[in-house]
């Protein structure tokens, strides 16, 4: 195997674009050499990015643009991300241990595409969108069209994930991260579900609703079907009921070392029913 | 077998890369792909940090990158060139004793059989030099990614809070 570690975001595009499908993209190396040392994967080489320039960066411009390579602390405590997109604070701050957290990126966390992977779903209900580049070119993806499958994204293997996008919140918005697992931090995720819910400017009504899940199923997801029940309502107990219920057939959950299948589908409508609540609390106060 | 590192855009094949350790430079002789943690052991001699899942679950290999605490079982060993590493060998005060947090976890029977201990030391010196003076939550928070099976943890933490805030 060859060891590859480009300096440049261009050197990497180069380095990608010679080697195809034969080069495995590591970040942190969390997942990447978990893998390799299990003898999973075979790869002919391995194109280390962490220490690609200015990819670590958080901006905001309209926008906020987090760089790929972004690691999961960082995102758990930036003052930024805090105030604004406290899910995905709150998602990050749960992947693994502190160790975890310094070395695992946000890039790698959706490239590596695991159906557990925690900063998706809070990254899916703020519309978040991925910069994908290569040599001599880019494209930008919803987040929603890039995770395809169990380990399967949109990435050409001559494309690098170099940003995420993540447009600003409404007004009247509040939005929570919730992770079920027996040691909830540490933990792969049993169950994690991200909600946001915006309210009208007088506070009583949703004006707009969005649910994903991770964990229950092979990819992580928007509940479109069950957001739609909340968007209109007073979040009477009926309209809460109904939507953990639409959220629950949305699943397709099965079982593992970490779970069955059935308990994952009964947690996610009181864990829906919880989520709400600090919604509702982070969005208007009180 | 051969490695090859992209420098300035031109290939470069073999370069000799160093790994500093504890202050002092090493090159770096080890295959592509092989972990900082095997370097540290079977290379450098320095056995300090363990080998306990292999998988970064268990936090017994954790060393400092940078001042950061990291799983050395899960660090490609050429992804931290350049980058200070501390192991718990370079934790100490110079001639050889043992740093205030070691002389606390020692004092608070915060070791027992001793396998992770070195991970944990790793762990709350970063904590100390980011948080001079922890919560017992901040603490439990920190060692979140470090497991004992001997002492169920209240040792530990007890050892940090009697030097929280400079000891005493």
């Amino acid at each position: 195997m060859q060891f590859h570690s480009p300096r440049t975001e261009n050197e990497a595009l180069h380095t990608l674009a010679e080697l195809g499908n034969s080069a495995m993209v590591m970040a942190g190396g969390t997942d990447v050499m978990v893998q390799y040392q299990r003898g999973e994967i075979h790869p002919e080489s391995l194109v280390h990015i962490g220490l690609i320039e200015r990819l670590d960066e958080i901006a905001q411009n309209g926008t906020v643009r987090i760089g790929t390579l972004v690691c999961h602390r960082r995102l758990a405590t930036d003052s930024l991300i805090c105030a604004r997109f406290p899910s995905l604070a709150e998602a990050a701050s749960t992947v693994g241990g502190w160790q975890t957290q310094e070395a695992g990126t946000i890039g790698g966390n959706l490239c590596n595409a695991s159906p557990a992977a925690d900063t998706a779903p809070p990254l899916l209900v703020a519309d978040a969108a991925v910069h994908l580049a290569h040599a001599g070119g880019g494209r930008t993806l919803p987040l929603s069209e890039f995770l395809l499958d169990r380990r399967l994204t949109a990435r050409r293997p001559d494309e690098l994930l170099t940003v995420v996008e993540l447009p600003d919140p409404a007004n009247y918005s509040g939005e929570t991260y919730l992770k079920v697992g027996p040691r909830s931090g540490m933990e792969v995720a049993l169950v994690g579900l991200a909600v946001r819910l915006t309210f009208t400017d007088d506070g009583a009504t949703v004006a707009d609703a969005r649910i994903a899940a991770c964990s229950v199923g092979p990819r992580p997801f928007r509940a479109t079907v069950a957001e739609a029940v909340l968007v209109g309502s007073r979040l009477e107990q009926e309209a809460v009921a109904e939507a953990g219920q639409l959220l629950a057939e949305s699943a397709r959950p099965i079982d593992d070392a970490r779970g069955l299948a059935d308990y994952r589908r009964r947690v996610l409508a009181p864990l829906l029913g919880r989520a709400v609540d600090i919604c509702r609390r982070r969005a208007l106060g009180g | 077998m051969p490695w090859i590192s992209v420098d300035a855009g031109r290939w470069v094949a073999d370069v000799e890369l160093s790994l500093s350790v504890n202050g002092r430079s090493h090159p770096i002789d080890a295959e592509p792909g092989e972990t900082l943690l095997h370097v540290l052991r079977e290379r450098l001699g320095l056995t300090g940090a363990k080998e306990g899942c292999s998988e970064g679950e268990c936090g017994a290999c954790t060393v400092l990158v940078g001042g950061r605490p990291m799983d050395s079982c899960l660090l490609a060993v050429h992804s931290v060139a350049g980058s200070e590493i501390t192991t718990i060998e370079g934790v100490g005060e110079p001639g050889g004793a043992l740093s205030p947090l070691q002389e606390a976890m020692v004092r608070a029977g915060g070791v027992q059989c001793g396998f992770c201990t070195p991970g944990f030391v790793m762990t709350l010196t970063a904590l100390l030099a980011d948080q001079p003076n922890p919560a017992e939550d901040d603490i439990r928070r920190a060692l979140a990614g470090n497991i004992c099976r001997c002492t169920g943890y209240a040792q530990i933490v007890d050892a940090v809070l009697t030097i929280a805030g400079g000891g005493r």
